[in-house]
């Protein structure tokens, strides 16, 4: 309780003297973000829907990182869902367009990431390729294969700018509004961050999912088959990912095209570590950092300062989260290895 | 002996080489003044050549030219001396164990080494590669230098040796020169008063748990660290398995707890999780320390019906019985939810001890379960290992020390390069055939 008070009050601190130093008045700069963030249900729903693949990508990163396996390849895995999502799409296209379509695609992204994330999975465990190289690599052949996709099988049929067809609006993700972004993607984020919650904390899979994560020897001398909890891991990890391409995909941009990768695969990162890797702590954390994007959009409006104070505050935040657990651990280790009185 | 080739500092008193005192903590000035030391584990780089490695102790400086062939000369030199053939270009992880001994030996060879200590040198070299290394002592002895020779086995120490000196826990014991001493009176400074043997209470063992029948373990560096064993493990029955450290105990015992591939006929229980294993090192091996006391128990508790319906943990039966657990076998924690890693030594080695005993295996591997522990901790962990014993278990109980075999187990082998020894004498411990 009181580490989560001090972590927020340490961002409000690390927010302040961020905006000081790109030169901006802290309180109306701080009063701007706000309003940009929480001023009306229009500025909230920007803090929602920027939130959403955020709470996505950085669930798939707790899942994998809880049992060991970082996975840095939360990126490639978004665009592989959200181009099987629009494989899908083009595959129903003599049908009539209905939720279905919807329903379909989203599995369609779920499958995509979680086997692209496999991929990486398999190799570690039967080739000994390291889980952050062979994911950084599949974000760039991600990047590639969705450059291919749209200059080739899945081309728009006007055949003139590189980019898939629009998705027909009865298959877009519910809106809640008509004049908001707000779509039912984010409740799709919060129930996957509850489905996650109860697989690592409720169930046996993720019990011993966690044991591996913790400590793979000791697993595998109590028996713990760790290499495949570890694929199975990669594979929830990647489909959560691919499940925030898919919503995006869905609920914001309809079609995809070689912009469409917005770094939100990254961006999970910072977001579950400051989460502290809990799947319901990433919810505030993802949010906040929604609020961020939301509210430097209004802050760019008045001041020098943009959308790139985000990146800082995140970097900030990140590093002071890793020097704060650096130090616990520190502390922790001579303690656990006292061996005198019992 | 890592005091004198300057990795480590005294804390107090000081060495001196001739009249000069030795530096501490200084293991570059330490070569400059000739002295070397072949670790027991070897100093190498895996990925780089033999040559690199032969070059490794020789640079000069950071920032000055590197001419590898001019600074190995010495040590190719004293590889031809000793019609040692080098392969230069391959590379250090490729070499087998005894061509890596070599290598660090040439690597010790390139200076001006007056100094040359031996750390347990024999452990992962086969009978021929010993007497081979033996020569090369001979020679180095008689080129001038000094040899210093750390050895556990006696008959080594009587096969090279002219002099012997006894350190026994940290403790000064004697010496004397290798003609004036007799292997039984070594192997008494050696292993202090050898406890005469207690009576077991026997009861009525039920069948055999374990029959190994002539099995091989190949070890971490590809050595053969078990060779051709037989023995069998009844229901009931303590079997200890003792020796010096390093002699194959670790691989039997993975073998024995489905952890290392065996070759030979190996009968263990069918399932593979009613075999109950207490490691050595318990944080590396046995906890998940990130985790709490409660979690760590449920790792083998998952099996049990009441704590996991259908996947899905029972969180009140579980609480409710790592809270017996914990009560039963005396784990002093604020609650049975605090993490394991804020445990002490002994506490945490009772959450391994209950988590194994609880799940009332049919076989027990225990890997010097005592080590680190004060009194009353290992009075405890040992009447759970009796216990456990008398509820019908069969216990491997894998130990260094001689108190705790002798305390514990009906029958006790001894371990020497991998070949398991009988009988009751400092010298079988030792590893000389009685």
């Amino acid at each position: 309780m009181i580490r989560t008070v001090l972590t927020a009050l340490g961002l409000v601190v690390v927010l302040a003297l961020t905006l000081a130093c790109f030169g901006v008045a802290v309180g109306p700069g701080l009063l701007l973000l706000t309003e940009g963030a929480f001023g009306d249900k229009f500025a909230i729903a920007r803090t929602l829907v920027k939130a959403t693949p955020l709470l996505l990508t950085a669930l798939g990163m707790t899942v994998a990182w809880k049992t060991g396996v970082y996975n840095i390849g939360g990126e490639g895995q978004y665009i592989v869902g959200a181009v099987f999502a629009a494989a899908i799409g083009k595959l129903l296209l003599p049908t009539s367009p209905g939720p279905i379509w919807t329903v379909l695609m989203l599995i369609a992204a779920i499958l995509g990431g979680a086997g692209y994330a496999s991929l990486a999975g398999w190799l570690y465990v039967r080739r000994g390729v390291e889980i952050v190289i062979s994911t950084i690599l599949l974000n760039f052949i991600a990047i590639q294969i969705l450059g291919w996709a749209v200059e080739g099988p899945l081309k728009e049929k006007a055949g003139q700018v590189p980019q898939t067809d629009s998705i027909p609006d009865a298959a877009m993700l519910i809106k809640f509004d008509r004049q908001m972004d707000l779509h039912a993607g984010v409740v799709l984020a919060l129930l996957a961050a509850v489905a996650v919650y109860l697989l690592m904390y409720r169930t046996r899979l993720g019990f011993l999912m966690r044991v591996t994560g913790d400590n793979r020897r000791a697993a595998r001398a109590n028996q713990i088959p760790a290499d495949r909890l570890q694929v199975v891991a990669m594979a929830i990890s990647g489909g959560l990912c691919g499940l925030a391409g898919g919503v995006q995909y869905l609920g914001i941009v309809g079609r995809l095209g070689t912009t469409f990768p917005e770094q939100w695969g990254f961006l999970g990162i910072p977001v579950a570590l400051l989460g502290g890797l809990h799947p319901l702590g990433v919810i505030p954390a993802a949010v906040y950092f929604g609020a961020l994007f939301a509210g430097s959009d209004q802050l760019s409006r008045f001041t020098p300062a943009g959308t790139s104070l985000v990146y800082v505050i995140q970097a900030v935040a990140v590093l002071g989260f890793v020097a704060m657990s650096t130090v616990k651990w520190r502390r922790r280790k001579p303690d656990g290895r006292t061996e005198s009185n019992s | 002996m890592n005091l004198l080739a300057g990795f480590l500092s005294a804390d107090a008193g000081e060495i001196r080489l001739g009249s000069t005192p030795i530096p501490q903590g200084d293991p570059i000035a330490c070569r400059q003044l000739g002295i070397e030391m072949i670790h027991q584990h070897f100093m190498l780089v895996p990925a780089f050549t033999v040559e690199e490695n032969l070059a490794l102790n020789r640079l000069p400086n950071l920032h000055s030219s590197l001419r590898i062939s001019n600074l190995i000369q010495t040590s190719l030199t004293a590889a031809k001396g000793l019609d040692w053939e080098v392969a230069n270009d391959s590379r250090a992880r490729d070499l087998p164990v005894g061509a890596q001994q070599k290598l660090e030996i040439l690597k010790a060879l390139g200076g001006d080494a007056r100094v040359l200590i031996f750390d347990e040198p024999t452990a992962v070299l086969s009978p021929t590669e010993v007497t081979e290394l033996f020569t090369v002592l001979r020679r180095l002895r008689d080129a001038g230098a000094v040899v210093i020779l750390i050895a556990h086995k006696l008959s080594e120490v009587f096969a090279v040796a002219d002099r012997v000196t006894v350190l026994r826990r940290g403790e000064f014991i004697g010496t004397a020169l290798i003609t004036e001493i007799t292997s039984e009176k070594l192997a008494r400074w050696m292993v202090g008063e050898f406890p005469p043997a207690q009576d077991i209470p026997t009861q009525e063992l039920g069948p055999p748990v374990v029959q190994a029948d002539g099995i091989s373990v190949i070890g971490d560096q590809g050595q053969l660290a078990v060779r051709d064993v037989s023995f069998e493990i009844r229901a009931g029955e303590i079997v200890g398995f003792g020796g010096v450290e390093g002699n194959g105990q670790d691989e039997l015992a993975e073998a024995l707890a489905c952890l290392r591939p065996a070759a030979g006929a190996l009968t263990l229980p069918v399932h593979r999780h009613r075999i109950g294993y207490i490691p050595q090192d318990r944080q590396a091996d046995g906890l998940a320390l990130g985790l709490s006391i409660e979690e760590n128990l449920l790792i083998k508790g998952v099996d049990r019906a009441e704590l996991v319906r259908r996947g899905w943990l029972q969180l009140r039966a579980i609480h409710r019985w790592a809270a017996t657990l914990v009560e039963k076998f005396a784990v002093k924690a604020e609650s049975a939810r605090s993490l394991a890693g804020s445990l002490s030594g002994g506490n945490q080695q009772k959450v391994v001890v209950a988590r194994e005993l609880d799940a009332n295996p049919e076989l027990l591997v225990v890997v010097n379960p005592t080590r680190g522990l004060d009194i009353r901790s290992t009075q405890f962990v040992h009447d759970s290992i009796r216990q456990a014993a008398a509820a019908g278990t069969a216990v491997a109980l894998f130990s260094t020390d001689l108190d705790e075999l002798r305390a514990l187990a009906s029958t006790t082998y001894f371990l020497s390069r991998g070949e398991l020894l009988t009988g009751n004498s400092a010298e079988t411990y030792l590893g000389a055939k009685a």
